[in-house]
């Protein structure tokens, strides 16, 4: 069983750093074989290419929603997008989209997708710091991958 | 007033929102046009190592970071005053033309493929990339993912990491490449010329055999007479790595050609009270305001300016390309913007003929890839053409190489005063008193900024889908009418 395990944002982006803060975390506490972490700052059908070939993926990247509190901790999967399935998203194409590409086109595609959001507060200042709230869910959202990943591979 | 706000612009790299206004007749009263700036790059920069600047600048955009990784390279080359070595200059544009087949690949298929092979009345949940795919055929989206990812190969072996090359060095390149991976790229290109023939094919099937939209593109509504930029080599054709930046006027007469260093002699920046953005135009003819012609100083540095400020292709399957794209338009140069999709084409065509150059220059496995910098750093200018438009990293450092002052042109900056006309242009020709305003008419209106691709605050990964695109629609007192939206089922 494959797994990967894959930050996503930017990292000199303030908040928007926080998963491939997590990620890079995660990769210093694991040693697995089965398991890969990765990170990214690309989008759209470079995510493709980054999942393409896994069983099973988790990813952390950075959210801002409408009346989230920053440092707040989703734990979703891309059912909870699926709304957003027919629509191209700023960054070429969304990860639903990207999705639907791999199985269309007969890719290997991971069969449970995980997404670990963490809301952000500043994601248009240079930055390499989280800013405090955000900071701290970094532990945080470490364990619940770690927890989900140990219950995955016993 | 009744206010139309499009938020954001779908199909876009990062978010933008434009808010058109209408008059109490149902006219087009006035349009704005806002992003959401990134702040404070050049502090950021400040007293870091001027060596450290090709990693750091390309995180500034998550879709063209190795555009940043390039010119950033070129501009510590000025600024430690050394000279790649031949190899290293050839390495380099491999795999500056690599990135090139990438990066407009994606754009035709995804972003402008889904309003010419679905059509622009297509209902918004076919108007896609997966749209495209079930019409076009498997076989052929399967090439667009298999190019994609050679070429990501190539990048990789050439630039050392996947997306964010780490290869590029004062005077030359950390590494070079054995035969073996110099073999496998020379196939990759060769199957990216015939990938690029196809896509050429596909155009030239389901957008110019097709009358309607030929007319859409010769139509006033997506034309503008602007001056024209792009780097051209010694023999004035089209260069994405290296050369002068020459500037043809609205007749397609040169206007003025410049070395990296002068840009500022040429290059002004105009501020509006209703944006962030600054608005780049040429300081010798003057800001004129958003107005098209030979006395307004806005030009536009798109794959067809490209075209435009060039005397053609320095390859020859894309030059015979770039005949016939003449020669079925009208001549040089080229004022629809609609057309841009087709010069991106040929762009590929030629990045990929370009790419095969390369691979087989007995030089490109020569392991003399670098001159080590012996003067002491004091300023540079590096320019290469990005993808989105004509690229500037300027850095000025104290004796040490550490960074004083910092200042970038990205590409999709030249183009906003042009690309706000082209807005206001087709909202004022399409939205008229009386007229339904279907999404179909609002995807024309998008149609006409679509070819610029622009990069706005890139490289922010908030969760993909929380901003679909909405129109709303607001009576003169500002109450809600009517609210479109795409993309939600």
């Amino acid at each position: 069983m494959k797994t990967l395990v894959l930050g996503l944002g930017n990292p000199i982006l303030s908040d928007d750093s926080v998963g491939i803060k997590a990620a890079q975390e995660i990769g210093k506490r694991l040693n697995n074989p089965q398991i890969t972490v990765a990170e990214t700052s690309a989008a759209g059908l470079s995510l493709l290419d980054s999942i393409a070939g896994y069983d099973k993926a988790i990813i952390i990247d950075a959210v801002q929603t409408k009346n989230g509190k920053a440092g707040q901790i989703y734990r979703m999967g891309p059912e909870d997008f699926s709304y957003t399935k027919r629509f191209s998203s700023p960054h070429q194409i969304n990860l639903i989209t990207a999705l639907e590409v791999g199985k269309m086109l007969g890719l290997v595609m991971p069969q449970k997708i995980t997404i670990f959001a963490v809301e952000a507060k500043n994601v248009t200042n240079f930055g390499e710091q989280c800013t405090p709230k955000v900071e701290q869910a970094i532990p945080k959202v470490v364990e619940m991958v770690l927890q989900e990943l140990n219950a995955e591979n016993p | 007033m009744k206010k139309i706000m499009i938020d954001p612009i779908t199909r876009l790299e990062g978010h933008g929102k434009i808010a058109i206004f209408l008059n109490d007749d149902g006219g087009v009263a006035n349009v704005y046009f806002q992003v959401p700036e990134l702040r404070g790059f050049e502090k950021f920069s400040e007293g870091r190592p001027a060596e450290d600047m090709p990693q750091i600048t390309q995180r500034i955009c998550g879709v063209c970071p190795e555009a940043h990784h390039m010119a950033s390279t070129k501009a510590l080359d000025d600024l430690f005053h050394a000279e790649p070595t031949s190899t290293a200059k050839k390495l380099r544009e491999l795999l500056y033309s690599s990135f090139y087949v990438t990066d407009h690949t994606t754009h035709f298929y995804i972003l402008a493929g889904p309003d010419f092979v679905m059509g622009p009345d297509a209902a918004p949940a076919e108007r896609n990339i997966l749209g495209v795919i079930a019409k076009v055929g498997l076989e052929l989206g399967g090439a667009v993912i298999r190019t994609r990812h050679e070429n990501h190969w190539v990048i990789q072996t050439i630039g050392g990491r996947p997306i964010h090359p780490c290869f590029g060095l004062p005077g030359g390149v950390s590494k070079a490449i054995n035969e073996e991976e110099r073999a496998k790229i020379e196939e990759i290109a060769k199957a990216s010329v015939e990938f690029a023939k196809l896509s050429l094919k596909v155009f030239n099937d389901v957008v110019l055999k097709n009358k309607e939209y030929l007319d859409m593109i010769l139509s006033d509504t997506f034309t503008h007479r602007t001056y024209y930029m792009g780097l051209v080599d010694k023999n004035n054709k089209v260069n994405f790595y290296d050369g002068k930046v020459r500037v043809v006027d609205p007749e397609g007469k040169e206007f003025c050609k410049y070395a990296p260093r002068e840009y500022l002699e040429h290059i002004a920046e105009h501020v509006e009270p209703w944006t962030y953005l600054k608005f780049p135009y040429l300081k010798k003819v003057g800001w004129k305001g958003f107005v098209d012609g030979k006395d307004s100083g806005v030009y536009r540095a798109t794959p067809l300016s490209r075209l435009n400020a060039a005397d053609g292709m320095a390859t020859p399957l894309a030059q015979e390309e770039y005949e016939k794209m003449y020669s079925t338009l009208g001549g040089k140069p080229i004022h629809h913007t609609l057309a841009t999709h087709w010069a991106r084409l040929i762009e590929l065509l030629y990045a990929a003929e370009r790419m095969l150059e390369l691979s087989r220059d007995p030089e490109i496995t020569s392991p003399n890839i670098r001159n080590i910098p012996t003067a002491t750093p004091d300023e540079g200018v590096g320019i290469v053409e990005a993808p989105r438009g004509t690229l500037t990293h300027h850095y000025i450092t104290d004796e040490k190489g550490v960074i004083k002052k910092c200042n970038l042109i990205v590409g999709t900056t030249n183009n906003y005063a042009a690309f706000y006309m082209s807005v206001k242009r087709a909202a004022e020709d399409l939205i008229k008193p009386g007229k339904k305003i279907t999404e179909g008419l609002l995807n024309r209106i998008e149609m006409a900024w679509r070819p610029y691709d622009l990069c706005l605050a890139c490289a922010t990964h908030a969760l993909p889908g929380q901003l679909p695109l909405e129109v709303v629609i607001y009576d003169a007192q500002g109450n809600e009418l009517q609210r479109l939206s795409q993309g939600i089922s």
